[in-house]
């Protein structure tokens, strides 16, 4: 309850401080620098004058914000893996030397790479095929609702989820993980997923398939909604069946879409972290890079060199697939 | 507007106002056990109110409520406003909190290696003299505790600056004695009749053995505490002591047998309820559970004083479920070696209320009022005894008195890197198939990146 009362008043205080700044700067440059003067000539010069101050005054706390929120904690990430681990000797590249040596830092390398491969690929085809599939059939939107569903729950959320799917009992008991107990049903053994090593990294990535799923559905279907009717009908009086029609009229409408979804799945997979914090903390060779930040960042102390050794370089990772992301939409809107 | 304004403050002032009158477990000068005279001699020199106290530990669920209880007396004697908050990943919050400059006033510390980190760094407020002398005069083994406490400070100068309160006893078997009678097993004095007994179970058809290692982000550290009992029975303390600050390498030969000491145990699929597999991937708040399942999933469980908390509800202590000394070789001679435990409360954030709550650890009724509940010893000696709810708390408290050897905890003594991090993670890789020497060489390489 005191949380709420206080997280409103931040809330109203918040809006009205920002309001009151707009307005209230533009008021105040409009008295320093007034329009209407006996000498028009000055007043044409004062409109001039503030009319190169307004953008600034406007762009002012965004650009102050992300100074402070992406500038600066890039720079002191730099900074910070050059240093030691207190982050106050200076030991140029030995952290980058140390972490290309690590086998830690290797095997993470090598899950992040198995997440990049499998799970943007397979969350926009399963969306695009379902996508496609309920917008043909009379109980689409419900199906569509059930898949997008998982889009609303937290990764940790969604793990705590998923560990019961994939809990495992001793031998003998009962089994409460609805894998398990699928398996033993059929006649099979319990095995204990998340620690069979390499096998595991997939059942990891089922829980962000799990929640990607509905994000591409959703985008893609939309995609394909705005797709002409035109360009379909004559595909279908030319003779084209449905198989056809999708993979040689609709797929290359889309293509844009599909793209702008691969990236931005593909970027959230480079950080993943929550799923493999919640699930395994990274133990049985089931480590990643941002968990493995994490880890050295804030273990036992704290290595603030390693820590943001491994930061910087999922940020040139995730740069280049950003830069192209951009690059693309941005083309999309020129054609428009 | 107005209006609104005001309701809201109406009903902040109605929270504040509930949330102070907080339940006592034991009315004051009731139960004679207690000492209220240092109650009310701490309240009559201490006036706290309007003042909040936050504190930031690790326990949660039962814990949580058992440390809330001894809070509440804190209140009531000084009319602050304590707010304790936990979290099980409390390794890496800490370390954030600190960072970030808005951590609690305490920290309950479950690590010396943590606290001593953040000691370096700057982070601790260093404790008043008088700590220093309350720990070595009260507290048994009083230097081994100050000891245990100092920590270098940001100038590199050796000060005290947590104060240790809550021991935990490691070295304790967990069974149920009904099950042991039916069987006709005797508790074992010797660990050559602990193995013969673990034997003896899988023999009649039974488990002897639960062990559950998972603990969301910390899993794998309640194997670090078999090895450590295991380096204490094999070895003489000197070894322990060379091993937790690496002069010896951790794939030593020495560690490696320890190692594989509870491999014997753990690593054999008839000895453990669910097999091998099931012990790396058991949570360890679960794994107790067994011993209580009609018939036994398993016989024994080993583990520290503070399980009792993670029993069935209804489990009576003493009656339904005891323990046993985890028992040292006899063709060994090393006497009988405890392993313990503890947490430390620094102050992370001075004020005067965390001067004063330090103070208050220093009265007996704030041990008192916990150890007549559960999961807490206390080597303070002015404590009465009898405070303790039961007599397996009190038989936990001769242990801790009659040890030849006391050693905390290993891992919490390495740094934070191998005891919470590489060293959970060998053990995890041991039970899922390494040899002992593949995962001890993996430690050592850790280690050796630190360096």
């Amino acid at each position: 309850m005191e949380q709420i009362l206080k997280a409103l008043l931040a809330v109203v205080i918040g809006v009205a401080a920002a309001v009151a700044y707009f307005y209230g700067s533009n008021k105040l440059l409009d008295l320093i620098f007034p329009s209407q003067t006996k000498d028009p000539a000055d007043g044409a010069r004062n409109l001039r004058v503030s009319g190169m101050i307004r953008p600034w005054l406007f762009l002012g706390p965004a650009l102050l914000s992300l100074g402070v929120y992406l500038v600066y904690p890039v720079v002191a990430s730099v900074w910070y893996s050059l240093h030691g681990a207190s982050g106050d000797t200076y030991v140029g590249l030995a952290n980058y030397r140390w972490m290309f040596g690590d086998s830690e830092f290797r095997q993470s390398m090598f899950n992040n790479m198995l997440w990049l491969i499998f799970v943007p690929a397979l969350s926009t085809f399963f969306g695009l095929i379902i996508a496609w599939l309920t917008d043909r059939i009379w109980w689409g939107s419900f199906a569509k609702m059930m898949i997008f569903m998982p889009m609303a729950i937290s990764f940790v959320g969604a793990s705590v989820i998923w560990k019961f799917v994939y809990d495992y009992r001793g031998e003998g008991s009962e089994q409460i993980g609805i894998l398990n107990a699928i398996v033993v049903a059929m006649g099979g053994e319990p095995h204990v997923w998340i620690a069979m090593p390499f096998w595991n990294n997939f059942f990891l990535m089922v829980i962000l398939l799990w929640i990607q799923t509905g994000f591409a559905m959703v985008l893609l279907s939309a995609a394909l909604r705005g797709i002409p009717e035109e360009t379909i009908e004559a595909a279908v009086i030319d003779g084209a069946n449905g198989v056809q029609i999708f993979f040689k009229i609709m797929i290359p409408q889309i293509y844009n879409t599909i793209a702008v979804v691969w990236t931005t799945i593909t970027i959230i997979v480079l950080k993943i972290f929550d799923i493999v914090l919640a699930m395994t903390n990274g133990q049985w060779d089931t480590q990643v890079l941002a968990n493995l930040m994490f880890d050295w960042m804030f273990r036992g102390g704290g290595d603030f060199g390693r820590g943001a050794t491994i930061a910087i370089v999922i940020m040139v990772l995730v740069i280049p697939i950003m830069v192209w992301n951009i690059r693309n939409a941005r083309k999309e809107m020129e054609g428009r | 507007m107005h209006k609104v304004l005001l309701t809201g403050v109406a009903s902040l002032a109605l929270v504040a106002g509930a949330a102070q009158a907080a339940d006592l477990k034991f009315a004051p000068g009731e139960d004679s056990r207690f000492n209220w005279d240092s109650f009310t001699q701490f309240s009559d020199s201490h006036d706290l109110s309007g003042q909040t106290l936050t504190i930031f530990g690790p326990w949660l669920g039962p814990d949580k409520d058992l440390i809330e209880s001894v809070l509440a007396y804190f209140e009531e004697a000084t009319g602050a406003n304590v707010e304790y908050s936990g979290s099980d990943s409390f390794e890496q919050q800490i370390v954030i909190d600190t960072q970030a400059g808005s951590p609690a006033n305490i920290a309950v510390f479950p690590q010396p290696g943590l606290a001593a980190d953040l000691a370096a760094k700057g982070f601790l407020t260093e404790l008043p003299a008088s700590a220093g002398e309350f720990l070595s005069e009260k507290y048994a083994a009083g230097q081994s505790w100050v000891d245990l406490s100092t920590y270098e400070g940001p100038d590199g100068e050796p000060g005290l600056y947590v104060f240790p309160y809550k021991a935990d006893l490691k070295s304790l078997v967990w069974y149920v004695p009904d099950n042991f009678d039916d069987a006709g097993y005797d508790v074992p004095e010797t660990m050559e009749e602990l193995k013969a007994l673990t034997e003896q179970i899988v023999a009649d058809g039974g488990t002897p053995w639960c062990i559950g290692l998972g603990s969301g982000g910390a899993t794998g550290w309640p194997a670090t505490d078999w090895v450590e009992d295991m380096m204490l029975r094999t070895q003489p303390p000197e070894v322990y002591d060379q091993w937790v600050t690496n002069e010896i390498p951790f794939n030593d030969p020495r560690v490696v047998n320890a190692i594989d000491e509870f491999g014997w145990f753990a690593k054999n699929d008839t000895f453990v309820d669910g097999g091998a597999a099931a012990v790396a991937s058991t949570d360890f708040r679960d794994s107790p559970k067994g011993l209580f399942d009609s018939p036994p999933k398993c016989y024994m469980h080993k583990m520290a004083s503070f399980i009792p908390s993670f029993f069935p509800e209804g489990v009576e202590l003493g009656l339904d479920a005891d323990f046993f000394y985890f028992p040292a070789y006899e063709g060994e001679d090393l006497g009988r070696p405890v392993l313990g435990a503890g947490t430390l409360f620094g102050i992370t954030e001075d004020s005067p209320a965390a001067q004063a709550f330090i103070e208050f650890l220093e009265t007996p009724i704030a041990h008192e009022v916990w150890m007549a509940q559960s999961g807490f010893l206390t080597p303070f000696k002015d404590v009465n005894p009898e405070a303790y709810a039961n007599d397996t708390l009190r038989g936990e408290g001769e242990i801790l008195t009659e040890a030849t050897t006391f050693r905390f905890d290993g891992s919490d003594l390495m740094p934070g890197k191998i005891g919470a991090g590489a060293f959970w993670t060998g053990m995890i890789d041991y039970v899922g198939g390494q040899s002992a020497e593949e995962a001890a060489t993996e430690i050592q390489n850790s280690w050796d990146t630190l360096k």
